[in-house]
C-alpha cells in the first residue's frame, strides 16, 4: 500500500513539476539568468501607464526627458535611488511624464541594452527592461549585457513576450528609434549623462543643471515647470 | 487518533486549502488585486510560473483540494491511498513552487505559502489514515 501511494505521489507531483518546468522553459527556448530587483521594479511601475519609451500619462502637463546610457554608472545611481521617488511624487499622480532618450556612447553593451529596451517598448514594457538593466548593471564594456541576462529580464516581466522582444531588437523600427534619440541628444547639446530636460508637454524643453542626483536635485525644476 | 477524527481534520484542512486556491484562481482569472501582506502576490500571480499549459496553477490546487476533501468522505483502501498520494504530490509541487518564488521570481505570495502549510499538515494526516481502519 505504502509503495503504491508513494509511487502515485511521485508520478503526480513529479509530473506537475516536470510539466511546469517544461512549459516555462519552452516559452523562451534557452537558458536565462534571473535578474535581481523584480519586486522593486514592479512596485515602482505599478499603475503607471507606458507607451514606448514614455512613462506616465500622455496628458501630464510637464515632460521630463532623461538622456542616459544604460552603461553609465551615474545614470544607474539615479535610476536606482531617485527615479522611484520621482515616479511616486510626479509621474503616478499624472503631473509629469518621463521620456527616456537613450544614448549609447559608452560601448556595444549600451547599444544592445537600448535595442532590447526599445524592442520591449513595442509591448509597452520599455521601463521595466531599462529599470531591470540598471539594477543589474555590470562594469562598462565587459560584455555584461548577455543573451542570458536579456532573456532573464524578459522572462521576469509580466505580460512581456521575451521571444518577440529579442526578435525585434534589431528591426529597422528599433534602429530608427535609436538614430532619432541620438540625433535629438546631439541637437539638444547633450554631452554627458545623465542629463535632464524639463518643460511643458509639447512645448520647448530646457536642459536642467541638477545640483545632485538625489530627487531634490531635479524637484525644483519639475515644481517650477508645474507652476508655470 | 481515530479515522473519524482524521477524516474531519482532512475535510477541514481541504476546505481551507480550497478556499485559498479558489481566491487565488478568481484573482488570476479576473486580474483583480490580491490582499497581500508580503507585497509579492501579484508578481507571483502574474509570472509565467502561475500557469501550466494555460491552466492557472491555483486552479490545479483547487482541484487537488476538492479531491482531497472528497477522500475524507470515503473509507476504502483505494480512496485513502489516493488521498495520501494527492497530499504528497501536492506537497512536492508546493515545495517546487516555493523554490520558484525564492530562486526565480524573487517575490513571495503569502497565500501560496499558507496553502503549502495546509498541505504540510495534510500529508501526515492522510498517511495516518492508511493505517487506520476504525
Amino acid at each position: 500500500m505504502v509503495a503504491v501511494v508513494a509511487g502515485a505521489a511521485v508520478l503526480l507531483g513529479g509530473g506537475l513539476i516536470a510539466a511546469l518546468v517544461l512549459t516555462t522553459r519552452g516559452s523562451t527556448g534557452s537558458h536565462s539568468t534571473a535578474p535581481v530587483g523584480m519586486a522593486q521594479v514592479a512596485a515602482m511601475l505599478r499603475n503607471v501607464p507606458q507607451n514606448g519609451a514614455v512613462l506616465g500619462s500622455p496628458k501630464a502637463p510637464v515632460t521630463l526627458v532623461e538622456f542616459a546610457d544604460p552603461q553609465c554608472p551615474y545614470c544607474g545611481d539615479w535610476e536606482r535611488t531617485s527615479l522611484p521617488t520621482i515616479v511616486d511624487k510626479y509621474v503616478r499622480p499624472g503631473k509629469v511624464r518621463i521620456v527616456f532618450n537613450g544614448m549609447s556612447f559608452v560601448g556595444p553593451d549600451s547599444t544592445t541594452a537600448l535595442r532590447t529596451a526599445l524592442a520591449a517598448g513595442q509591448q509597452d514594457r520599455f521601463w521595466n527592461v531599462i529599470a531591470l538593466l540598471y539594477l543589474n548593471q555590470g562594469t562598462e564594456n565587459t560584455g555584461w549585457v548577455t543573451d542570458s541576462l536579456l532573456r532573464g529580464i524578459g522572462d521576469a516581466i509580466p505580460g512581456l513576450d521575451t521571444n518577440r522582444m529579442l526578435a525585434s531588437m534589431n528591426s529597422p523600427a528599433v534602429t530608427r528609434q535609436l538614430d532619432a534619440a541620438a540625433a535629438f541628444a546631439q541637437k539638444a547639446g547633450v554631452d554627458r549623462t545623465p542629463t535632464f530636460a524639463v518643460g511643458k508637454t509639447d512645448k520647448a524643453l530646457t536642459l536642467v543643471q541638477v545640483s545632485s542626483l538625489e530627487p531634490s536635485g531635479l524637484e525644483p525644476a519639475l515644481d517650477a515647470a508645474l507652476s508655470e | 487518533m481515530t479515522d473519524r477524527r482524521l477524516r474531519v481534520a482532512v475535510a477541514a484542512l481541504s476546505t481551507i486549502g480550497a478556499g485559498i486556491t479558489a481566491y487565488l484562481t478568481y484573482a488570476h482569472v479576473t486580474g483583480s488585486t490580491l490582499a497581500c501582506a508580503t507585497g509579492g502576490c501579484e508578481i507571483v500571480q502574474r509570472s509565467k510560473y502561475s500557469e501550466l499549459a494555460g491552466i492557472p496553477v491555483a486552479a490545479l490546487g483547487l482541484a487537488g483540494y476538492v479531491v482531497l476533501g472528497a477522500t475524507a468522505a470515503f473509507r476504502t483502501d483505494l480512496v485513502r491511498a489516493a488521498g495520501a498520494a494527492f497530499a504528497l504530490a501536492g506537497f512536492a509541487f508546493g515545495g517546487y513552487l516555493i523554490y520558484v518564488q525564492i530562486a526565480l521570481i524573487d517575490a513571495f505570495c503569502q497565500w501560496c505559502l499558507t496553502s503549502d502549510g495546509v498541505l504540510a499538515l495534510l500529508v501526515p494526516l492522510t498517511i495516518l489514515r492508511l493505517r487506520r481502519t476504525v
